[in-house]
């Protein structure tokens, strides 16, 4: 149970850090464009809501660079069923879209 | 959409997200409902938007459990190929469902969610009597830190096949409803994999932006997820999760629990009624 104690760690810390920086990022331009369009309502062009757009989208594609990170490591840890797991979410993931975009 | 919806909408969330992270819920399971029945949004939209809130609490609260070593990450991902398999049946279905079963369906997860929050959960770790090996190829078995203990609790992880089956479920309903279906993964983690319920909670929260993930994307390119409802719903829950997290109240607070039990049991009344057409809805059925 003790063996390899500091590589779990270091996963861990890594990926703390990414969901971190990522739930700010994109909590920020989604509190942003929401603030924007307060102010822009009578403007020609829509930034606010775009950039709301772009917050939502970097919320979507965060749960997929967690999993490519995690396939990076698994991959260098060479614990390669992991990595394989972590091919098939991602595969899983793209044929969600796959079948959003052919059944609407 | 005015931004005076847009503010109710944002403290609407901020509520359901901070009173759901005081008993450890996801706030998804309140948002849909008080999306359609209060605010009158079309419950493909509603969905849509908690969806996307439901991948913003989850990676905004994993942070602590990954740095404390709660989640099992290995674990984690495996667990994910059958939940999201789940979403892709579930976005499948969502497509070819008509607007009032899923009222109905999300009525009686309501009425399942409402009867989890009454029964009591007992730590599967602590009743486990069973030493079976771990299954195959999968070196899933781990430890944790135990803060009041001040050592490692070693675990084991069991019945692999048979949580992989819940994890499914979970994730079809995850995708069909957009909310987090921690009332399926609960028993998943406690009665099939027999984990420590500190580890489950931390595991499960950490797999439900992934499992969202794969239905979110097919919600985004059909149009569902719509800026000004989905923008404010994500941005409250991220503040109400951190809110609710500084105020986790402890599980045997049983008359929150009983407020709790009996707001999800009006909230499922509203859905079948909204499911029947009669009264209080009055959006697109």
């Amino acid at each position: 149970m003790s063996r390899n104690k500091s590589k779990p760690v270091r996963i861990e810390s890594l990926l703390a850090a990414v969901l971190n920086v990522g739930t700010w990022l994109a909590s920020v331009l989604i509190g942003a464009g929401l603030v924007l369009s307060l102010f822009n309502e009578r403007m020609p062009f829509r930034t606010g809501p775009q950039v709301v757009n772009i917050g939502i989208g970097l919320f979507v594609l965060l749960p997929i660079l967690r999993v490519i990170l995690m396939l990076t490591i698994f991959v260098r840890e060479r614990t390669y069923q992991f990595a394989a797991a972590a091919v098939l979410v991602l595969l899983t993931i793209l044929a969600g879209v796959a079948i959003g975009i052919l059944y609407k | 959409m005015n931004s005076g919806t847009q503010l109710w909408l944002f403290a609407m969330s901020v509520g359901a997200s901070a009173l759901g992270g005081m008993l450890g819920m996801a706030s998804g399971i309140f948002i849909v409902p008080i999306l359609t029945i209060f605010g009158h949004i079309d419950i493909r939209s509603a969905i849509g938007a908690s969806i996307v809130s439901v991948i913003a609490c989850s990676c905004s609260s994993a942070a602590p459990f990954l740095k404390a070593r709660l989640t099992n990450v290995r674990l984690a991902i495996v667990l994910e190929t059958a939940t999201t398999a789940g979403a892709l049946s579930g976005v499948l279905l969502a497509g070819a469902i008509p607007r009032s079963y899923l009222f109905l369906i999300f009525g009686v997860i309501l009425l399942l969610s409402a009867h989890q929050m009454l029964a009591k959960r007992h730590d599967p770790a602590l009743t486990s009597t069973s030493l079976r090996p771990a299954v195959g190829i999968w070196r899933l078995d781990s430890s944790y830190p135990d803060r009041a203990l001040g050592r490692d609790i070693a675990y084991r992880v069991e019945r692999l096949q048979i949580g992989m089956l819940l994890m499914y479920f979970a994730g079809l309903i995850s995708a069909l409803l957009g909310i987090g279906s921690g009332v399926l993964k609960v028993p998943a983690m406690d009665t099939a994999l027999r984990l420590p319920i500190k580890v489950s909670s931390a595991t499960s929260n950490f797999m439900i932006c992934v499992t969202a993930a794969a239905s979110a994307g097919a919600y985004l390119v059909r149009g569902y997820i719509v800026a000004p409802i989905a923008g404010p719903v994500a941005l409250g829950s991220v503040v109400g999760a951190i809110l609710g997290a500084r105020f986790l109240l402890s599980f045997s607070n049983n008359r929150i629990r009983l407020l709790f039990a009996a707001t999800l049991g009006v909230l499922a009344v509203g859905m079948f009624l909204a499911a029947f057409g009669t009264g209080l809805y009055r959006g697109t059925a």
